[in-house]
């Protein structure tokens, strides 16, 4: 299989990013300054059996670096904690939180791209001209705002028309399917659409970027003299060529939307993973807030390993 | 927002030393959008710089009724303490630039050394210092900084160097690529084989090459910097006792502004932020685009060549 | 009769910074039988490649043309891309020089050259495949190395497939810019001696732009030389070698290392004017070793001369007047 060591090494190099990011994890938890995070006491609710338990299970009372193995294996084993707040265990809150947010920034991610996409195909396209001009700069406008501004401003506009905060109506009792549908579609929409518009931008500019670098390579100028008309030279050349580097951009900028996710999830107080972690700074449940950042950190390692093997995929010059 | 994602290529370089100790001076002068960026950036310091002096009222006095509108004495309303919001966007602003700027030179002293010594030296050391460049890429943002404030405490100081700490990785990227480039030059080579030692060769003649694209990513820095800083403070991790932009925007939204409908203590603050991130963008990317200029033609463009009418005969033979 | 290609006074100008304007290409006049091959000469930024992207229309938005270019008579530029465009590959086809990127890196190499044939409905599907292990074949690539990626091929192969897909449509003319260059001396003769048996096997007119005078003296009958822009002489290979009536002439092919180490090469000091600027006089006055005072002010014509030949020299009034 063509390159089947460059696949093998970004592999290895994924995982041990991991395992880096796991042991800052730890670091930062369990050694960061304050007894404040160690201190089981601080479990509110908990039962002195529960506290015992959990003291053992995390070896709390052994050295620092028996503990760092202790919280190896717990993790190898999924076992991320009890969420302070809620007397859950980490994983379990951290899936729901995760199916919460999945959605809604699938949605606003599509909706960028596809505005990216369409923006910086014109503004490559009309160089040189007003609109060109107009569209970065709108682009660079949206892509300068605070998300958390950009979406107070939004629940500002639509106030009444479209609900501001949480994932569904809760009075809502036992709703017919479509009602319930339109209900969270109802829900989605400004969320969405606020990561959509501070995304937008940045796609715009990666996408222009990629169809200028593009439009001046020797091949574009072959393609026209062979007589290839300019819409036909854009789609099977341009565009399938500019496609590498946007691709790969856009996949490494994936790994970071979920961390952008936090403000929109507090301004509409929506129940994902950004609103959990909010949460749990505010609540300062540490187990949480661990197993979050934890998640966190993986996914922008395995968008990182996506982006990387699908450059390597579309290229057919890597052959490494 | 994410300034890793700028890609970092190196530079071709069309000119001589001596002329380009004028670009940053050239590109505000000669584009239309790092102009206008620079003027309101100016305006803006202007403002910050002298919000003791200029600053209609009291920070710290009531003016008049919470949530007040705006009037011809207070344009642009009261907010949820009764203060002036002109006041506390002076005031506001102020933190936020220092913040913007504190944070912003912890990650170029961190980033430019980074830089310098792996684009310099090579090697070992370029290796191992990439490595771990790319690790802290790895973080993502906005997480780690809630959760060093958490665990920190908040404080103008910590948040600082918390942002510091994460931002370092793009310029070190961005003047390890300069550096190699200039490294090989020809003056470089002479001057070692003259004997020089490192740090001359660095001072004289490594860091006037990479100084432009220096400030390029300085400016461009300084607006995630200033983003940063909005978003911690509205994740209720700033600073407390100093109230930055970002802190005036959190305190209207936990104080139900918009419920009452004081879209003036909501909007002004943040779009007074966006602005500064526009300038900061225009003028860092112009620089940038300026530094790399895009020596190719387009190949295929939305217009065509234009005809123009027969000149006349150059010649008696066909 | 009309020839196959006519250059009428051809101008081309880029837009430059400032409102200013690059004079590029100042009043080219050629002509092209069919069969017949024409050699394009001069040194870097002449103009001679602006002139073959100008015929063929593959100028940037930033440039503005003015001239006829006629095709078996008719005038292609008169009506701008829209009136070229149906040219292009099935009357003109360029081969450009043999960069890296000339073909799409990312498209196996006869898939680029179907296109050529689908998009002009000459053939599809399996019959444009089979014509383009032909045209592989014809140019000595082995028919299954098409599926391969440009990368993969050599620099000198890469130029043959270049020159395989200009042949799918079957053109009247070939215009080659820079064939050799940047290949591997005994790569280049593999290429040039293709080029010959192509152009005879085909019956193709051929133009082609080159600095290398080598080069035209071993596939071309005549050449013109161009010089700031403009040509300032034309005529058979032979005569403008042994018998130039421009000074520039004369100066470049004494400048050609002679493999037989007769004599010593000979450069031309100084550079060629500004073309951002209105020239007084002729443009090579500056450097010319015959230069009088006439060439200061006043710019000489190409005027046409006895054997089919033209030059823009005072020196042949000169002598014209001498003679009466």
């Amino acid at each position: 299989m063509r390159g089947a060591d460059y696949v093998a090494k970004r592999l290895a190099f994924a995982v041990l990013t991991v395992f880096i990011a796991v042991t800052i994890n730890f670091a930062l938890f369990r050694l960061a300054p304050g007894s404040a995070v160690t201190n089981l006491a601080r479990v509110p609710h908990a039962t002195p059996e529960t506290r015992l338990a959990i003291k053992r299970q995390f070896g709390l009372d052994k050295s620092k670096l028996a503990q760092y193995g202790i919280y190896l294996k717990q993790l190898v084993h999924g076992n991320l904690g009890v969420s302070f707040a809620n007397s859950q265990p980490v994983r379990d809150n951290l899936r729901t939180a995760l199916i919460n947010t999945i959605p809604m920034v699938f949605l606003g991610t599509l909706f960028a791209i596809v505005l990216g996409t369409l923006t910086g195909i014109l503004a490559a396209w009309r160089r040189g001209t007003v609109a060109e001009g107009a569209t970065v700069t709108t682009a660079l406008g949206f892509y300068s705002m605070p998300t958390h501004w950009l979406g107070l401003m939004l629940v500002i506009l639509f106030a009444g028309v479209l609900p501001t905060g949480g994932m569904s109506n809760e009075f809502l009792i036992d709703p017919p399917f479509w009602t319930h549908v339109k209900d969270l579609a109802e829900h989605i929409a400004l969320p969405s659409l606020t990561l959509g518009l501070v995304l937008y931008g940045e796609y715009t500019l990666i996408v222009r970027s990629a169809m200028l670098e593009t439009l001046g390579e020797d091949y574009i100028l072959t393609a026209r003299a062979k007589g290839l008309q300019p819409w036909a030279i854009l789609r099977r050349h341009a565009l399938r060529n500019a496609m590498l580097p946007i691709t790969t951009l856009v996949a490494l900028s994936l790994g970071y939307i979920v961390a952008g996710a936090i403000l929109i999830e507090t301004v509409f107080s929506w129940p994902g993973i950004g609103r959990a972690v909010y949460d749990a700074v505010l609540q300062r449940d540490y187990p949480m807030l661990q197993g979050a950042f934890l998640l966190l950190t993986v996914s922008v390692v395995l968008f990182n390993l996506i982006a990387d093997l699908l450059y390597f995929k579309l290229d057919p010059r890597i052959t490494e | 927002m994410s300034v890793a994602l700028r890609e970092p290529g190196a530079v071709i370089e069309l000119e001589p030393i001596r002329t380009r100790r004028g670009v940053v001076w050239q590109t505000i002068r000669r584009r239309p959008s790092a102009a206008v960026g620079a003027v309101l950036l100016l305006l803006v310091l202007l403002a910050a710089l002298l919000a003791p002096v200029l600053a209609p009222y009291d920070l710290h006095k009531q003016a008049g009724p919470v949530f007040g509108h705006p009037s011809w004495s207070h344009p642009l309303g009261l907010d949820d303490g009764g203060i002036d919001m002109v006041t506390l966007l002076m005031w506001g602003a102020r933190i936020s630039l220092v913040v913007g700027f504190a944070a912003t030179f912890v990650s170029m002293v961190i980033g430019g050394a980074v830089g310098v010594a792996a684009g310099y030296f090579g090697g070992k050391v370029d290796t191992v210092l990439m490595r771990i460049t790319d690790y802290f890429l790895v973080i993502p943002d906005v997480p780690l900084m809630i959760v060093v404030a958490a665990i920190w405490g908040p404080s103008l100081f910590h948040i600082v160097i918390v942002i510091g700490i994460l931002l370092w990785t793009s310029t070190a990227r961005v003047i390890r690529a300069q550096v190699k480039s200039v490294r090989e030059r020809v003056y470089v080579k002479r001057a070692r084989a003259l004997g020089a030692g490192h740090a001359r060769i660095v001072f004289r003649h490594v860091l006037p090459q990479v100084a432009p694209l220096l400030i390029a990513n300085t400016v461009l820095t300084i607006a995630v910097a200033i983003f940063d800083e909005t978003a911690l403070s509205f994740l209720g991790l700033g600073d407390p006792s100093r109230i930055s932009l970002g802190k005036v925007i959190e305190n209207a939204f936990q104080r139900a502004a918009i419920s009452t409908g004081a879209w003036w203590a909501i909007i002004p603050p943040g779009a007074l932020v966006a602005l500064i991130i526009l300038s900061c963008s225009l003028v860092g990317g112009a620089i940038e685009d300026a530094l790399n200029p895009r020596l190719r033609v387009a190949h295929l463009s939305a217009r065509s060549f234009r005809l123009r009418p027969l000149v006349g005969r150059s010649s008696d033979s066909l | 009769m009309s020839a196959l290609l006519e250059l009428e006074d051809l101008h081309v100008w880029f837009d430059l910074e400032g409102g200013r304007e690059l004079h590029a290409v100042q009043g080219v006049t050629l002509a092209l039988d069919a069969g017949q091959r024409l050699g394009l000469v001069g040194e870097s930024g002449c103009g001679k490649t602006t002139t073959v992207l100008g015929v063929l229309g593959l100028l940037p938005p930033s440039a503005s043309v003015s001239g006829r270019v006629l095709l078996n008579g008719r005038d292609i530029l008169a009506g701008g891309e829209d009136s070229i465009r149906p040219h292009r590959w099935t009357d003109l086809a360029i081969v450009f020089q043999g960069a890296m990127n000339a073909l799409n890196p990312v498209q196996t190499v006869s898939a680029q050259i179907v296109e050529a044939l689908e998009v002009h409905g000459l053939a599809s599907g399996r019959a444009a495949r089979a014509r383009v292990g032909e045209l592989l074949e014809a140019v000595g690539i082995p028919r299954d190395r098409g599926e391969r990626f440009p990368h993969e091929f050599s620099g000198g192969m890469r130029q043959r497939a270049a020159m395989a897909m200009a042949l799918a449509c079957n053109p009247s003319v070939l215009v080659t810019d820079e064939p050799t260059t940047a290949l591997d001396v005994m790569v280049q003769a593999q290429i040039l001696e293709l080029l010959d048996s192509l152009c005879r096997d085909f019956g193709l007119a051929l133009l082609l732009v080159t600095h290398d005078l080598p080069v035209v003296a071993q596939l071309c009958d005549r050449a013109a030389v161009m010089y700031a822009g403009e040509i300032v002489e034309r005529g058979p290979v032979d005569a403008l070698y042994h018998d130039p009536r421009h000074p520039y002439t004369r100066l470049l092919f004494a400048a050609t290392p002679d493999l037989h180490g007769n004599g010593t090469p000979v450069s031309i000091p100084g550079a060629p004017p500004r073309l951002d600027r209105p020239l007084e006089g002729c443009p090579f006055q500056p450097r010319c070793d015959r230069a009088f005072a006439r060439c200061v002010d006043e710019r000489p014509l190409l005027r046409s001369l006895e054997g089919g030949r033209a030059a823009a020299c005072h020196l042949n009034d000169v002598v014209a007047e001498k003679v009466h």
